[in-house]
């Protein structure tokens, strides 16, 4: 590999691309050498995932699985494999290789071998209660320790018959049996993972039911050196890690883009007409029907949906519109561009019009021909191979490992109506003369709150996740916010901000480092939805009213070159900071201002709650 | 089954796939003194790729014994004349 070539996304897949599903093994082994020999600096963080494995088994042959697939996704993985067996261990000791490691994401692939050996002493025992207690105990206490380490989402299979059971046709009745101990597990694992914010169920049992129990373990590798996971195991679950991994590092995909003719339904449109195409209840339509479902599914947990397809924009809205058996219609669209355009033109526009990366976007569509000629304009963007037979498709989708939602707020609920109103707002705006005008007539309303543990995830979402207008970019975790902020050595403000046509929902967040005399703006960021409408100069209004009150003489921050955050730049300097040196402005509070926006209206005042606090309020 | 005349490229391609050696240096005298990358956790594995790709299974002592690329050979060869 010449150092002179740029590594990218298609670096990587290019590797990899001979790889494919049932082949052994040892073509994996092969292709991750080849991986190997791309020296590691050369990859551009942007592509790189810190990936750690504890195991209950031997995952060494695992890792090269894992590094080849990651690559089909244009995925760099640096991985930390714990020592063998040591997962509750690994977890429960801050000094040990997973904490130093600092992953992104934290695998835990435990067999129900962990079950077999708490419970198989001498006598079976009359419940599976102190047998899964005796694994779930350790195993929650490790992770609320590491927990508060702050580092990356853990990941934690379910268990799993590993055989056909040989407890008797009477083992039903039996709260004793190995069957219940693992169907016990489960349940208190499925019960006590939902309770915390960044542990997440891997359904291990689905993938082993994909793959077929016979084929999922090989016993043979098994005992002779606790390999239990085969070949064919290994590569399904390494596929389905892989979309955790795009996830934790914000490469999932936030809006599919998608063809009309033969990919929504069956047919073209334009020649079928609105009779002729295939679309309901029976075959070869309800192939097309449960398509549409599946994707519904991801646009509900936030995913956007939009269209590119070449028709007639008029006959189009009609099927959306009007046809009996089309779940999506128009509402569930945050885009679409239906015209006679080239496809990555109107994709582009797509990007442009929801403000999001062409790297977070999916297109599909039936035709080879568009899908190759997309990806060549649009190297960045995701065009997987929709398979030639339609009836394929709904099972399909499943298969697409970026399609992952690890966060669902309030906002990632609403955000398709966000779009529809941002429509309307976009036609008042041509409509409408100067900007002064234009924001006088949105009837701005802003209400500035600090942190509650109601709105503590989505401003972890802001944080993670805005490149844009944030002056500092510092990507702060929970639990840091929470250890700042019952040490009270912080201020959290949220703001919400809505107008006429809509709600924008939390789109502003400040930090301030409070010291006696001055308040250190630690972070400050603005979703790109709210850019524009000097939302920014209210927050920081609020916060400069805050700190006179407190007896504060100065407001103290920075301006951190992220190489993304140029419209954020001039924020302070507009603002009445002045560089004093180092990077470091300032902004005496004996100056008056920032004036509040003559256009922007305030909500119900929160008072911010003095000193320390143990939690955030409700 | 793969033929008798094709199992010595088959074996190259895999003793090369799992250990990371060149195909051309792989042959008679390759063992597992000679390659530094021949570790138990390959020849597990090593051993698990031959015996799903030629279909047959190697007893324990068979494991422990086909540390080198003669010895896998004539194994191999051994069982495709017992099993056709």
């Amino acid at each position: 590999m010449s150092s002179e070539q740029q590594i990218d996304t298609s670096t990587l897949q290019r590797v990899v691309a001979g790889v494919g599903t049932g082949q052994p093994w040892s073509a994996y082994q092969a292709a991750a050498r080849v991986l190997d020999k791309i020296p590691p600096d050369e990859i551009p963080e942007r592509l790189r995932a810190r990936v750690a494995l504890l195991g209950s088994f031997t995952l060494d042959p695992f890792l090269p699985v894992l590094r080849v697939e990651a690559a089909r996704v244009g995925l760099w993985l640096d991985t930390y494999l714990a020592p063998y067996g040591q997962f509750l261990p690994e977890l429960i000791d801050p000094e040990s290789g997973l904490y130093r490691f600092r992953p992104d994401v934290t695998f835990l692939a435990v067999d129900s071998d962990v079950l077999w050996n708490q419970r198989w002493a001498e006598l079976p025992p009359i419940t599976s209660q102190p047998v899964v207690g005796g694994l779930l105990t350790p195993l929650f206490s490790g992770l609320d320790v590491f927990d508060r380490a702050g580092s990356g989402i853990v990941v934690v299979n379910d268990f799993v018959l590993p055989r056909r059971s040989t407890e008797g046709v009477n083992a039903f009745r039996s709260k004793g049996t190995f069957a219940h101990t693992v169907a016990h597990a489960n349940k208190h694992l499925r019960l006590r993972l939902s309770l915390r914010g960044h542990t997440f169920l891997f359904p291990l049992a689905d993938v082993v039911a994909q793959v077929g129990r016979n084929h999922a373990f090989n016993w043979r590798t098994h005992y002779r050196g606790h390999v239990t996971w085969s070949d064919t195991l290994m590569a399904a679950v390494a596929e389905r890690y892989v979309g955790f991994a795009l996830a934790a590092i914000g490469k999932a995909t936030k809006c599919i883009v998608l063809d009309l003719d033969n990919t929504l339904w069956g047919g073209v449109l334009g020649e079928d007409g609105p009779g002729g195409i295939a679309l309901g209840p029976q075959w070869p339509g309800s192939e097309y029907v449960d398509f549409q479902r599946e994707l519904l599914d991801l646009q509900r947990q936030g995913i956007l949906l939009s269209l590119c397809s070449k028709n007639n924009e008029g006959e189009v809205l009609s099927i959306l519109r009007e046809h009996p058996s089309m779940l999506i219609r128009e509402s569930h669209l945050a885009a679409y561009r239906v015209n006679w355009e080239d496809k990555a033109t109107n994709i582009r526009a797509i990007a442009r019009e929801l403000n999001i990366g062409l790297d977070h976007m999916l297109f599909i569509d039936d035709s080879p021909h568009e899908r190759e000629w997309v990806r060549r304009q649009i190297p960045e963007l995701r065009v997987p191979e929709l398979p030639a037979d339609s009836s394929q498709y709904a099972t399909w989708v499943g298969s697409l490992p970026s399609l992952i939602v690890l966060q669902q707020t309030a906002e990632d609920t609403r955000r398709t109506a966000q779009y529809s109103e941002a429509r309307e707002r976009e036609e008042y705006r041509s409509a409408t003369g100067s900007l002064e005008d234009f924001l006088q007539g949105l009837v701005l309303q802003v209400q500035i709150e600090p942190l509650t543990d109601d709105t503590m995830s989505r401003v972890v979402q802001l944080l993670a996740k805005t490149n844009q207008f944030n002056i500092t970019t510092r990507r702060h975790d929970e639990t840091t916010i929470r250890r700042h902020l019952s040490a009270a050595h912080w201020r959290v403000y949220t703001m919400q901000v809505a107008d006429r046509f809509g709600d924008f929902g939390l789109t502003g967040v400040s930090i301030v480092a409070t010291a006696a005399d001055h308040w250190r703006i630690d972070t400050f960021l603005l979703s790109c939805r709210v850019l524009g409408k000097s939302v920014e100069t209210a927050l920081l209004a609020r916060i400069a009213a805050d700190a006179r009150q407190a007896g504060v003489n100065r407001l103290v921050s920075e301006f951190i070159d992220s190489g993304r955050n140029q419209v954020a730049s001039q924020f302070l300097a507009n603002h009445g900071f002045t560089l004093i040196d180092d990077g470091q402005w300032e902004r005496p509070l004996a100056t008056p201002g920032p004036e509040w926006p003559s256009w922007i209206q305030e909500g119900p005042r929160t008072r911010y709650p003095e000193g320390p606090r143990e939690a955030v309020p409700r | 089954m793969t033929p008798t005349d094709e199992i010595p490229a088959k074996l190259r391609e895999i003793l090369a796939q799992v250990l990371g050696a060149a195909q051309d240096g792989i042959g008679p005298g390759f063992s597992a003194e000679s390659a530094p990358e021949w570790t138990s956790l390959n020849h597990l594995m090593l051993i698990s790729q031959l015996e799903s790709e030629f279909g047959v299974f190697f007893t324990n002592q068979e494991v422990q014994q086909l540390t080198s690329f003669d010895r896998i050979l004539a194994a191999l060869a051994g069982r495709n004349q017992i099993d056709s």
